[in-house]
């Protein structure tokens, strides 16, 4: 299943890069602005890091899809990020956390929790339970 | 005070009981150190009751909060859009980096807040309302979630959020801040270009800008680049941005005495070198811009290759004008 899913990751991922590649921004042959974002970059990152940058954003973009984001949307997505960011997602994207709790499913669980402690006598909340003795 | 019901009956749980019991009473530290010392300026209570408020649609509490601060900001935004944008379907919730990217696309800066409490009161306080990131249960079962700090009330030691399906949820403070705690106290804060919120560190500013520069059109950039060089003259990233728009909106004047400016106080000054060279060239004064890009590439430096290729650049357009002049 796992080598399944690298081959996905692997395909999407060379789609994405094909059909982005004209949009990747490698050093060009003419005379240019030095951006802010490359000087922002200079002081913390090594040549090294800065080329794996070029690979992240469609690897990143893939990954979106993946997790069920659409492929024009996880375009624009990857796009907002920046180069750090981009890095940091690839390698987090499923150990992050991800704020969605629906509140009453939390209430929910925190009561369903909160009963099994009184139950197992650690805490005693509700006045109908009967610790186990 | 329920669990010292159980000392009697189980004597050797009673430690273990003190043990939780003192956890408890020490694990809200900053609401503890705001009671013993509140900063002299922080009002009292203050609630933003303008904040508007988007009732969240199943695990979508960070679009909901989104909403929230962007439209409090005078940024019209959707959480419907802003799902789009930063909800992941298959973590059935949305992660902070994208919660910070998607604001971004919505011509707002987007930046973290110090993780202190202090802080996050006083921004509330000068109207800008803060989403936190709690995890609602445990360490190890946790449930993310965002919610918007809208107010507070120091008196009665209470934080008022907007969140979830509540519209007005009341939370006791130390109750809040173990359940903010977990997310080593996230916060962030959404505001228009140029207004630089009171807290927010330097670099973190000035990071934020540019991360913005990279999705807002440059005006929209320039705008923070100005208020960041404002309030903070020596910051050679943000004197950059400054130029750098100002070069995209062809306001060469403007991006020259930006670079000037750099130049002369940079450690490293090529990229300004090799920026104030095109600036130059722009305005039609190739010569002056042949030197200057000279200096750069006499630097060398990380950006050594870039300001190569605007020497040669400048240069073969000088031989060209030369050509055509004989």
């Amino acid at each position: 299943m796992s080598a399944m899913n690298g081959f996905w990751t692997r395909s999407i991922t060379c789609v994405v890069a094909l059909s982005i590649s004209n949009v990747a921004s490698f050093p060009t042959a003419h005379a240019a602005l030095i951006s802010t974002a490359q000087v922002a970059q200079a002081g913390a990152i090594q040549d090294r890091v800065a080329i794996n940058t070029v690979l992240t954003r469609p690897e990143i973009q893939a990954e979106l899809i993946r997790r069920g984001v659409s492929m024009d949307e996880a375009h624009q997505r990857a796009a907002a990020l920046t180069d750090e960011e981009a890095r940091t997602l690839s390698q987090q994207l499923d150990s992050l956390p991800a704020g969605g709790v629906d509140v009453f499913g939390a209430v929910l669980i925190v009561f369903i929790v909160l009963l099994i402690t009184d139950i197992l006598g650690f805490t005693r909340i509700f006045s109908f339970t009967h610790p186990i003795k | 005070m329920r669990v010292c019901a159980f000392d009697a009956r189980f004597p050797p749980l009673s430690g273990v009981f003190f043990v939780f019991a003192l956890l408890a009473s020490c694990t809200a530290p900053q609401t503890r150190a705001l009671r013993s010392a509140a900063p002299p300026l922080l009002p009292s209570a203050v609630e933003l009751d303008q904040s508007p408020f988007f009732p969240q649609e199943e695990f979508q509490c960070g679009p909901a909060a989104l909403a929230t601060t962007l439209n409090t900001a005078g940024i019209g935004a959707t959480p419907e859009e802003l799902a789009r944008q930063v909800f992941l379907p298959a973590r059935r919730g949305s992660l902070q980096l994208e919660m910070l990217a998607a604001a971004r696309r919505h011509d707002a800066i987007a930046v973290m807040l110090p993780p202190r409490l202090d802080a996050l009161l006083a921004e509330v306080a000068n109207g800008i309302p803060v989403i936190v990131l709690q995890n609602l249960a445990l360490d190890w079962v946790p449930m993310w979630h965002y919610a918007v700090v809208v107010g507070y009330d120091r008196a009665d030691d209470e934080i008022i959020l907007r969140s979830g399906r509540t519209k007005r949820q009341v939370m006791a403070m130390p109750a809040f801040e173990r359940t903010w705690k977990r997310s080593r106290y996230w916060a962030m804060v959404t505001v228009p270009p140029g207004t630089i919120p009171a807290t927010v560190a330097e670099s973190d500013y000035v990071h934020a800008a540019v991360a913005f520069e990279k999705v807002a059109s440059a005006a929209a950039a320039r705008h923070a680049y100005f208020a960041a060089t404002e309030k903070w003259p020596h910051n050679q990233l943000a004197l950059l941005g400054l130029g750098n728009t100002a070069f995209s909106l062809q306001d060469w004047q403007a991006a020259e005495t930006a670079f000037t400016k750099l130049v002369d106080m940079s450690s490293d000054p090529v990229p300004a070198l090799n920026n104030l060279a095109l600036t130059l060239d722009a305005q039609g004064r190739l010569a002056q811009a042949i030197e200057v890009a000279r200096r750069a590439v006499s630097i060398g430096g990380p950006f050594a290759a870039q300001s190569r290729n605007t020497l040669a650049t400048l240069v073969e357009k000088a031989r060209d004008a030369d050509n055509r002049n004989r």
